[in-house]
């Protein structure tokens, strides 16, 4: 290494000091200025004359300790004592290259490890500053996890049983009553899913299949109309016949929770519309809307920006895994207070 | 005819500018120097290890000349104690620069090593 050839340049800088001051006492007895095999030197005054000189290249640079040129390392050596009116002694060595590689060497492998070393502090510091974020996440899909399991039944008893019934006999008032506990088990159920999807059937395989879409849009808006009831909604249908090749619960996840948010996020006596055309899905609203900053955050996980309607934030998280497994693009076109519009193309 | 003539004086002139150089050197400095114990020459080194280039050295050298000290001789103190310091120079400035030069001149490192 250059370090390595400093200090070998500085002790022949020394040897040829002590010779030059031998032949300083000696002066002009002795004339024959020291040559050593192993390097090669010159003298220069004070006034950078040059008083003698072995050396092949000349240029010197006199302010430089040590430098290179092409094939030679030069050592500028300054003396305190100016033996033979010497102030400047300059030893040169061929320069074989070899420390070149060497340094290569120990600049790729030090920076490896040094990028490594760095690199594990850096996770280990991502990872302390995120465990109190990551913590809550568990936490919450803990506790979803847990509280799903248990939802199971009593929803499913409740809806069979309304669904049971016989209306017929019902009185007006006993029958409104009935539709909203039907409303309620309905929204519950959609979380239900959404929920289990998210922590239970999300890693199952897909069981694709080629899906009639008419068919499905039309059994899921029924399923939401009673809700769509409950706000004096009407649906303004334009559905033409279309198919996609898909798992079916994973379709219907995408289906139900843009109509719920569509339903969910109206005014009283507002549209909600479904568009179906070949290899695209248009479901819209005439709700209060996003504003365009919210629109990039709107499919992350746990984000809800309306308070005012319940659930857990992870309908649009659920809805953009599956399109984006699928390769689905969706579109947000969204205004705010005049409603939003969500476009799948395939 | 013109030639030979003109190559006789040319010579003539610059041997005896010579010998009047030498002369200058060699009635001002070597007349006294001869009565002590180190010579010229090893001054002469003392100079160069102690100021280094010609224009130090002479530099150097006219002022001691001109204002000898003591404290600025670069002579030994064993030296001084013996042989004390010098007179003051009654050269003046052009005189002491000619000495100077053959000083520096005759006594010079340079292009004298092999």
């Amino acid at each position: 290494m250059l370090s390595d050839q400093r200090a070998m340049l500085t002790k022949y800088a020394y040897i040829q000091t002590k010779r030059l001051k031998v032949l300083h006492h000696f002066f002009d007895e002795r004339i024959d200025y020291p040559r050593d095999l192993r390097f090669k030197s010159a003298i220069y005054d004070f006034e950078l004359t040059r008083i003698f000189s072995l050396i092949e290249d000349e240029n010197i640079r006199f302010h430089e300790e040590i430098y290179m040129t092409h094939k030679y390392i030069h050592l500028v050596k300054t003396l305190d004592e100016f033996y033979l009116g010497t102030k400047y002694l300059i030893i040169e060595v061929e320069d074989s290259g070899a420390w070149r590689g060497e340094i290569w060497k120990n600049i790729i492998g030090y920076g490896l490890i040094s990028f490594l070393i760095f690199m594990l502090f850096g996770l280990y510091l991502a990872k302390l500053f995120l465990k109190p974020m990551r913590d809550s996440i568990l936490l919450l899909d803990r506790f979803i996890k847990d509280t799903t399991h248990e939802l199971n039944t009593p929803l499913s008893a409740i809806l069979a049983n309304i669904e049971m019934m016989d209306t017929d006999v019902m009185v007006e008032k006993n029958k409104r009553k009935l539709s909203r506990i039907n409303i309620a088990a309905k929204t519950v159920s959609v979380l239900y899913k959404d929920l289990t999807y998210l922590t239970l059937e999300q890693e199952k395989t897909n069981h694709d299949e080629v899906i009639d879409i008419r068919e499905l849009v039309y059994d899921r808006a029924e399923y939401f109309s009673s809700l769509a009831q409950s706000k004096h909604l009407e649906y303004n249908l334009d559905l033409e016949d279309a198919t996609i090749t898909i798992d079916r619960r994973k379709f219907t996840r995408v289906i139900d929770n843009l109509i719920s948010n569509a339903i969910k996020y109206n005014k009283r006596h507002g549209t909600v519309g479904i568009e179906l055309k070949e290899r695209m899905l248009v479901i819209w609203d005439t709700g209060i809307g996003l504003n365009e900053e919210a629109i990039p955050f709107m499919f992350d996980r746990y984000i809800r920006f309306n308070n005012a309607e319940g659930g857990f934030g992870v309908g649009l998280s659920i809805v953009k895994s599956i399109v984006d497994e699928y390769d689905i693009s969706i579109e947000v076109k969204s205004k705010e207070g005049e409603g939003t519009s969500m476009v799948l193309k395939w | 005819m013109v030639k030979p003539v003109l190559l006789a004086v040319l010579l003539i002139s610059g041997a005896s500018t010579q010998l009047s150089s030498s002369d200058a050197y060699e009635r001002y400095c070597v007349e006294c120097h001869r009565e002590l114990p180190t010579s010229l020459q090893r001054m002469f080194m003392r100079y160069l290890l102690v100021y280094g280039g010609e224009k130090n050295v002479k530099a150097g050298l006219k002022h001691y000349l001109k204002y000898p000290l003591k404290e600025i001789s670069v002579m030994s103190d064993l030296f001084i104690d013996n042989y004390g310091i010098k007179q003051k120079t009654t050269l003046n400035d052009t005189q002491i620069d000619e000495v100077l030069d053959i000083y520096w001149e005759r006594f010079k490192v340079i292009d004298k090593l092999k």
